[in-house]
């Protein structure tokens, strides 16, 4: 009985916080796996999937800036305007651009005010949109697919090399590495060579 | 064991908590004790470092008098690391009360605790983006800062459309990238959420059309009538071309009316005197760059505006003895200013003693300056005087052509002209003094408002127009304009109508009939002329926050004609300009203009007219210097709120006094004599008397102030009826002041009344227990150094070996720029002036809150940089050093060892990074960190703020919140985002792209930062220098910042006559 005792007295604790560092860590509270809900009902399968329109068109300074943007109405009139141009599921749309009111969309990657990310060294360095956005042009409404914790973080920055891919494919939704192995190993030594990568993981990277 | 501290430093090392030893001087030398038992040297050392000063090192440096003097108030006041209070709780609410609110918050969390999603937050886009705009990239405008008379090139930062930081302008002439104190703070004043914001007629407010309607009519009718014969306006020295030429089209359409200027700090001595000389109205333009020899006639000109950036810079260039030989700077003044800190003479003078020492340094210089001084009434010298005048004329004659002679805007035309006579004698007219005409060449001075008010009395007046800076404050009490305005003094009061344009319900427009909110400079287009005549266009960086009005549509209500906003009436004026032919082109011009903010070509040509010396005679013949009296009282300028316009500003408002090192307040500051003849100790409430008014003041004694002399600053006391943060801070000298002797006059009275007042002093806020930090040292001794400062050398810059007290280990930093980066900076002793722009400019970048009053006098102040201010030497009449302490990033920190949760670390380019996320506040760090350089944030100072405050915040820097300590970062956020830039173009960062805050914004570029792995970037070449030296070097902490020893460059004919320092008092210990 006492053996029982002593055993839950160490099981429980050791339980409980395991239990809640795994919570913590589970997809429901980093937000993954949650379609969200946006004010006009954009479809990514659409747009990115069947057109096979780049990111960057929409997305222009990720290239550039930290922020990758939310594209300004124009963006979607400067097609809509021609395409489309009578659907009632753009009536919002239409409605924001011509009354000169921004579309108040729903935030879905959200990093926490005290992280600095930045899009174009990314992008710069190879490492593709769908590395982190995961398969846009597969999702109906946007749902965060990695968990965008900081050990997700640091993972890749310790040992970026899996996570190239050629600049040319940088958007693709499709590319994946060489599955031979040695020969996946030799393109990422390759990238990590010609893009002069040097993740850095000094806390200031990020926190400043 | 010894307890004597000023003897040899091999004696000395003992009583040094934890030293590793430093090699060469003393390793063979038994210790009095055994260097294991560490607690009992640390207790040993607490109870002999009761001395303040480091007298071992020849020369005994002090941040105060109390210091200096060692009383045991001070001892038991400072012995304690930290002010008293400083480490209580919070008060606020009742620790019942916390419970309660605890368990309220608790029982909440528990309803929401279910959903860990946080609450949407939302993405606004634009609409249409507009082309420049790319989200999270900053954009630098050109624009310009006009203040009393003179515009300031300024380069401003946006982010989204809000302006973030303000810069000097790299291409413009007199600011070459530099900016001061008041164009930093100009940022904070934009976003004021007491700015007024409500156009009203008497109580009711208004819309612009109803006044400009009302104007319209009563234009009409005086151009038919009078021609605006009862019209008056009351402006600021009108130095912008467009607003002259507002000015001159008005007087076309109503030829009567009647325009006065007035700015309270205005060079209109220096004009008057210019004047008669030259027959013209100019101004002198000094180049120190070519000076060796600068003697200054209580002229402050390393801070007083409109040149003090262009010239400290040139000042500062000529401190590097890498640039050649030293100038040499004699400054005779009043009370210490930062000009006079960075004098290799001073004397203390009272001001009125000026005119003659002026005379006499005329008659000694001879030729010319001679003739006039011989009709000045200066009376005798006193001996020591008249001997420093002798030495200062020798030295001024060698070096003829090649020297400057600049006299104080305080001091009267008399001495202006003396000042010059003497320049022309030399030949430094045309060499160092360079006379262009003036940016505003009417006169501004108090007999402009005499007219006025007498005009107005008569009943000539029926309309006053008032843009004018608040004159019913800044002017002296018997000016007589607040008398006149005041519906309760003047029973004619109804007969005027007055319209004051400000940008804050002040004490003018408290009898106002019209208010008008004026638009913020960065509101709106504007254009003005420099100091040396370069004309800036200065853009708008933002929609008018609160619906100010420019100051040019204002004016061009006036007109009478089709309203036109300020972007059309400029670009009008400006088109007009080139005439026909510059027509053609004006698109391409006027983009540059704007875009590099100076119009090309626009510095004032030099007037080739020599000056009339005998012009002046009547001048300098009828000035009699006030009479003596047992005290005199000096107003001046206030370093931080200047005339009071700046008395809203919560970031100057809390900025230490460069000098007496106050925030919230002024003082009346007397020198240590005075203060003892007059019974009179720091703290005490006495009244000041003079002219028949009273007033309680407290005072502050400050070593170097002349004896018998009483110093109050300006522009405190508002009460101004919005003005929330300028209100009861301080008292208002103009109470005092008379249009008679507005700068200076004898007869004050100054008597010990009952009561106390307490100042908030960061003077011995984080001091680091009298070691050897700030260096001063001839250039000879450095050349040729004593064994004294051998000893002080060997023990700040020589090698020495880390014993058992290494605890970190050795990182293998970047040695080439191939390999990376290895942050470093550079601080130089000797041009450092002290001027504060660094520490604003640091507040303004990193997001850096203000506390208060209270807060500071226990300690809590947030500035990450500041500027420990040293006198050294005799207590009444002793020299100054200046040396900025921020983190200095050492290499092997002690705060980093001691957290508990790695909350401080260091990166791999040595950097000593702050991560707020995983601070705690055990604030171990702060306790361990020798420099005293971390910063608590006891309370939440950032909560509260209003919308518009909120749009000031750098987005590239966390706002810190309750609980987390903080430090000088070298502004990562700058070095992250120029390495991001270089890394996607796949280069290295360039020594030009990458500055920090404080660097970039010197006036004296004291301050240089880089990578110490690349040997060709200036901080490297600095860090080698033989000046160069590490704080507190003897602890190994290896600091990556260097300080470079301040030079001084002494007249050897003086030096000998100098009083030799004074022994410390207390020699012997206690």
């Amino acid at each position: 009985m006492s053996r029982l005792s002593a055993a839950m007295l160490l099981a429980v604790p050791a339980i409980a916080i395991g239990g809640l560092l795994a919570y913590v860590r589970s997809p429901h509270v980093t937000n993954q796996a949650h379609p969200v809900e946006q004010p006009i009902e954009f479809d990514h399968r659409h747009h990115a999937g069947d057109e096979q329109i780049d990111c960057r068109y929409c997305h222009w300074t990720v290239e550039k800036a930290p922020s990758a943007g939310i594209p300004s109405t124009t963006v979607c009139m400067s097609c809509h305007a021609q395409v489309w141009n009578k659907s009632p599921y753009l009536t919002e749309v239409r409605k924001a651009f011509f009354a000169d009111q921004p579309i108040p969309w729903v935030r879905v990657h959200n990093l926490p005010d005290y992280v600095y990310f930045n899009h174009s060294i990314h992008v710069g360095k190879g490492v593709g949109c769908a590395t982190c956005h995961g398969r846009v042009d597969q999702m109906g409404a946007i749902e965060q697919a990695a968990p965008l914790t900081m050990s997700w973080c640091l993972d890749c920055h310790r040992d970026p090399k899996p996570n190239l891919r050629p600049a040319e494919f940088i958007t693709s939704m499709t590319w994946a590495p060489p599955t031979d192995k040695a020969e996946a190993a030799a393109l990422a030594d390759k990238l990590y060579q010609e893009y002069d990568v040097h993740s850095r993981t000094s806390c200031s990277t990020c926190h400043r | 064991m010894n307890t004597k501290p000023d003897s040899a430093p091999a004696q000395d090392l003992p009583s040094s908590f934890a030293l590793p030893v430093v090699s060469g001087t003393n390793e063979a030398k038994p210790h009095a004790h055994d260097h294991d038992d560490v607690v009992a040297v640390a207790l040993e050392h607490a109870s002999t470092r009761s001395t303040p000063a480091e007298g071992a090192y020849g020369k005994t440096y002090w941040l105060g008098l109390e210091e200096k003097l060692a009383t045991p108030e001070f001892l038991e006041e400072t012995r304690p690391e930290f002010p008293v209070g400083a480490d209580l709780p919070p008060t606020g609410f009742a620790r019942r009360e916390f419970m309660q609110i605890l368990g309220a918050s608790l029982a909440l969390a528990g309803a929401t605790a279910c959903s860990t999603r946080p609450q949407d937050e939302r993405m606004v886009p634009y609409t249409k983006t507009p082309p420049e705009i790319a989200p999270g990239n900053p954009l630098h405008y050109a624009s310009g800062m006009t203040l009393a008379g003179h515009t300031s090139g300024l380069l401003i930062t946006a982010r989204e459309g809000r302006p973030v930081k303000v810069e000097g302008n790299p291409q413009h002439p007199v600011n070459q990238g530099a900016a001061g104190i008041f164009e930093q703070a100009f940022l904070l004043s934009l976003y004021d959420p007491q700015r007024a914001r409500v156009l009203r007629q008497g109580n009711n407010p208004r819309s612009l059309r109803v006044l400009a309607e009302d104007i319209s009519s009563l234009v009409g009718t005086k151009a038919v009538g009078d021609g605006g014969a009862r019209l008056r306006f009351l402006t600021e020295p009108l130095n912008s071309p467009l607003l002259a030429d507002l000015k001159a089209r008005i007087q076309r359409k109503l030829p009567s009316a009647k325009f006065h200027s007035f700015a309270p700090i205005s060079n209109e001595a220096a004009d008057t005197a210019h004047r008669a000389l030259f027959g013209q109205p100019v101004q002198a333009v000094y180049d120190l760059t070519r000076a060796d020899v600068i003697v200054s006639l209580d002229a402050d000109f390393l801070e007083s505006r409109p040149a003090n950036l262009g010239m400290s810079r040139q000042f500062g260039d000529r401190r590097d003895p890498k640039n050649g030989e030293l100038n040499r700077l004699y400054v005779a003044e009043h009370r210490m200013s930062i000009t006079g800190g960075m004098a290799d003479h001073r004397l203390r003078v009272k001001s009125q003693e000026i005119f003659g020492l002026a005379a006499a340094l005329a008659q000694a210089v001879g030729g010319p300056a001679g003739s006039l001084a011989a009709s000045a009434k200066g009376g005798t010298l006193r001996p020591e005087v008249a001997s420093w005048v002798q030495a200062v004329a020798q030295d001024l004659k060698s070096k003829a052509g090649r020297s400057v002679v600049l006299a104080g805007e305080r001091q009267p035309a008399a001495v202006h002209a003396l000042a010059q006579a003497i320049n022309a004698a030399l030949g430094n007219v045309g060499a160092t003094v360079k006379v262009v005409p003036a940016a505003a060449p009417e006169a501004s001075g108090l007999a402009e408002i005499r007219a006025l008010v007498e005009d107005i009395k008569a009943g000539r007046v029926d309309t006053l127009v008032i843009t004018a800076s608040n004159p019913l404050y800044a002017l002296p009490v018997d000016a007589g304009l607040a008398e006149v305005l005041d519906p309760k003094q003047n029973a004619n009061r109804k007969a005027l109508s007055v319209l004051y344009a400000g940008h804050y319900e002040d004490e003018t427009s408290k009898h106002a009939d019209w208010f008008v909110p004026l638009a913020h400079q960065l509101e709106t287009w504007s254009d003005g002329r420099a100091v040396d005549g370069t004309v800036s266009i200065a853009q708008p960086l933002i929609q008018p926050l609160f619906n100010g009005v420019p100051e040019a549509e204002l004016y061009a209500l006036f007109l009478d004609q089709p309203f036109r906003p300020a972007y059309q009436l400029l670009r009008e004026y400006w088109t007009a300009q080139g005439g026909e032919a510059g027509r053609a082109d004006f698109e391409t011009r006027w983009e540059t203009w704007v875009s590099e903010g100076v119009i090309p070509g626009t510095v004032a040509t030099a007037v080739t007219a020599s000056p009339d010396v005998g012009a002046a005679a009547t001048t300098v013949s009828a000035y009699q210097p006030p009479a003596s009296g047992d005290l005199e009282i000096n107003f001046v300028a206030d370093y931080k709120l200047l005339d009071g316009r700046f008395a809203n500003n919560a970031w100057l408002q809390e900025l230490p006094d460069p000098i007496t090192k106050i925030v919230w307040d002024n003082a009346a500051i007397l020198s240590p004599a005075t203060a003892k003849k007059l019974g009179l100790e720091s703290g005490q409430l006495a009244e000041l008397e003079y002219g028949g008014r009273k007033l309680q003041v407290p005072v502050t004694i400050l070593p170097g102030n002349a004896d018998d002399t009483v110093t109050v600053a300006l522009g405190y006391g508002r009460t101004g009826l919005h003005e929330v943060v300028a209100k009861d801070v301080g008292f208002n000298a103009n109470l005092l002041r008379s249009v008679n002797a507005p700068w200076f006059d004898g007869g004050a009275k100054l008597t010990k009344v009952r009561g106390s007042h307490t100042f908030a002093r960061t003077q011995y806020h984080w001091r680091m227990e009298g070691r050897p930090l700030a260096l001063d040292m001839s250039v000879s001794e450095l050349a040729h150094p004593s064994t004294a400062t051998e000893h002080v050398l060997e023990r700040v810059q020589g090698e020495h070996k880390l014993g058992k007290q290494n605890n970190l280990p050795d990182f293998d930093y970047a040695k080439t720029p191939a390999e990376g980066y290895k942050w470093g900076m550079s601080i130089d002793l000797s041009r450092c002036t002290g001027c504060n722009a660094c520490v604003v400019a640091c507040q303004a970048e990193n997001n850096i809150p203000v506390v208060g009053k209270e807060q500071v006098s226990r300690g809590r102040e947030m500035a990450w940089l500041r500027i420990d201010r040293y006198f050294e030497g005799d207590e009444n009449n002793p020299a100054m050093v200046m040396q900025p302490v921020a983190c200095v990033h050492c290499e092997k920190a002690p705060c980093e060892y001691v957290c508990p949760v790695n909350a401080t670390v260091h990166s791999d380019e040595g950097l000593n990074d702050m991560v707020y996320n995983r601070c705690v506040g055990t604030r171990y760090c702060s306790n361990n960190c020798p420099y005293k350089v971390r910063r608590f944030n006891y309370l939440h100072y950032t909560q509260g703020k209003t919308p518009t405050e909120k749009m000031l915040m750098n987005p590239d820097v966390t706002v810190r919140n309750r609980g987390v300590m903080e430090k000088c970062t070298y502004c990562v956020q700058r070095i992250e985002r120029v390495r991001i830039n270089a890394r996607v173009e796949k280069r290295l960062i360039q020594e030009k792209e990458l500055q920090t805050a404080c660097q970039q914004t010197c006036p004296t570029q004291a301050i240089a930062f880089g990578s110490l792995a690349d040997p060709a970037q200036r901080v490297t070449q600095l860090h080698e220098d033989e000046r160069a030296y590490r704080l507190l070097h003897e602890l190994g902490t290896r600091p990556r910042t260097a300080h470079l020893i301040r030079l001084r460059n002494p007249n050897p004919a003086l030096v000998a006559t100098a009083p030799a320092e004074s022994k410390p008092a207390h020699e012997g210990g206690h």
